[in-house]
């Protein structure tokens, strides 16, 4: 079952074209890997999947729903589920509380019922025993985790990662991505933008090089990486492998 | 005569700052409202109410405090709505005016919250009116507060140009007493004394919230 398909999707930035007809499908289980330069497009890929960025042209497909119809745009939450790299928790309430304002607002559970499923996601990043802290008061690879939870706690069908580790600490990256992987073996369907080759290799189904707004190439992690057939990922892989 | 003047006036006084009190109170009240909406409504860039809004701000922004009172309470006369107590007349142009530049400490206390909260908000389901209520706003209240508070004390001390339509706050009830005792110097200082009396707790208040805020 397909879960995401962009079809011809083009996105501006005023004058700058930051997509230049992106195709791609993402299958049910799938976790795809999308590596690029900084400005090459990727992150806004992953935007333009959730709605935040509306898009000039092609089509955005989740779940069957046309994501670039205005109208029925802001269905993808229900079944999207977002991480960012900044983490953006909601500073003013606690871990359990960011967990579970969605439950209570959106899904209409009530509090003791939300309360449960909000600790059982803290649980899935091991974070029950914080979920009285404000995030100020976690490290960054806590705050990032929580916001992992914040989503999950929605049983999303696809999870966007958009450089959820990129504004880590190195000896906190571990956590995060350990999460991550757990994820993938449940069987959760990816969308991860990174530049943790490791992870990459390790975790992804396939890896999409993204280059000048379009998608250069792609194919299971252990081709690309070995023997990538664009001179652009060679160049790529060669700059962030050789740091 | 000396201050005894004074102190058998002190009913006139205590008058004047229950008068005063009361007006700056309901500005504070009705103008905070009307600058939330206001500011709120400005933030999201609603094309349709965009122009409205902004004529708003510019007009009672860019004109005097007095002459808007002025303008409303005599303008309400002309318009036929005689009777319009002082009190109305006073509440309605401070609030107009109050209003506009509170709209403005919320707007820029909105656009202070990082852009991420409001995405991490739509991603997570959250309905327009549900990301201002429970995200944005919660998080602009401890960034505006003290400028909001700052505002409150103008507003206080704004409340004085309503002796010119004849309301009978402070300084009004104090140019009542120096016209049958005289001592205008003595008089003003304790209005002075009065409003700062008013206006101080204010400080203090926004202190602690301030202190509180920071750490939650």
């Amino acid at each position: 079952m397909t879960m995401i398909e962009l079809k011809n999707v083009h996105k501006s930035f005023d004058d700058l074209e930051v997509l230049k007809g992106v195709d791609l499908a993402v299958e049910k289980g799938e976790v795809v890997i999308i590596i690029g330069a900084s400005g090459s497009g990727k992150s806004t890929m992953l935007r333009v999947i959730n709605n935040l960025e509306p898009i000039q042209g092609g089509e955005v497909w989740v779940k069957g729903i046309p994501i670039h119809d205005p109208k029925r745009a802001d269905e993808v939450h229900q079944y999207v589920g977002m991480v960012f790299q900044q983490f953006n928790l909601f500073p003013h309430l606690t871990a359990l509380a960011n967990v579970t304002l969605a439950l209570q607002k959106v899904k209409k559970i009530d509090a003791g019922e939300a309360r449960r499923m909000g600790v059982a996601a803290l649980k899935r990043v091991g974070l029950e025993d914080k979920a009285g802290a404000y995030p100020a008061e976690l490290s960054g690879g806590q705050q990032q985790r929580v916001a992992i939870a914040r989503a999950l706690a929605l049983e999303p069908d696809v999870m966007l990662f958009d450089e959820a580790t990129s504004a880590l600490d190195p000896e906190l990256v571990g956590e995060v991505t350990g999460v991550m992987r757990q994820l993938a073996e449940e069987g959760m369907t990816m969308l991860v933008v990174t530049h943790e080759m490791g992870f990459a290799r390790d975790v992804g189904d396939r890896v999409v090089f993204i280059d000048e707004g379009q998608i250069a190439e792609e194919g299971p992690p252990a081709i690309l990486f070995t023997s990538p057939s664009n001179p652009r990922t060679k160049q790529f892989l060669y700059r962030v492998l050789h740091r | 005569m000396g201050w005894q003047g004074i102190i058998d006036s002190s009913g006139i006084l205590f008058t004047g700052f229950v008068n005063t009190l009361t007006l700056s109170i309901a500005t504070i009240i009705l103008g905070t409202a009307l600058g939330l909406v206001v500011g709120v409504l400005r933030a999201a860039r609603i094309p349709a109410l965009r122009a409205p809004l902004r004529i708003y701000l510019e007009v009672f922004r860019g004109s005097p405090l007095l002459v808007q009172m002025l303008f409303i309470y005599f303008g309400a006369a002309y318009l036929g709505l005689r009777g319009v107590e002082t009190f109305i007349a006073a509440l309605v142009a401070l609030t107009l005016y109050e209003g506009a530049l509170i709209s403005e400490i919320f707007r820029a206390g909105i656009e202070a919250v990082p852009r991420g909260q409001r995405e991490a908000a739509r991603s997570i389901g959250l309905s327009r009116f549900q990301i201002e209520r429970y995200v944005i706003l919660p998080q602009t209240f401890t960034i505006v507060l003290p400028p909001l508070v700052g505002q409150y004390i103008g507003l206080v001390k704004d409340t004085a140009l309503a002796t010119a339509i004849g309301y009978f706050e402070l300084v009004r009830e104090g140019q009542a007493i120096i016209d049958r005792i005289g001592m205008p110097i003595e008089v003003f200082v304790v209005i002075a004394a009065i409003y700062f009396v008013i206006c101080y707790p204010m400080s203090l208040v926004a202190r602690r919230l301030e202190k509180r805020a920071l750490h939650a």
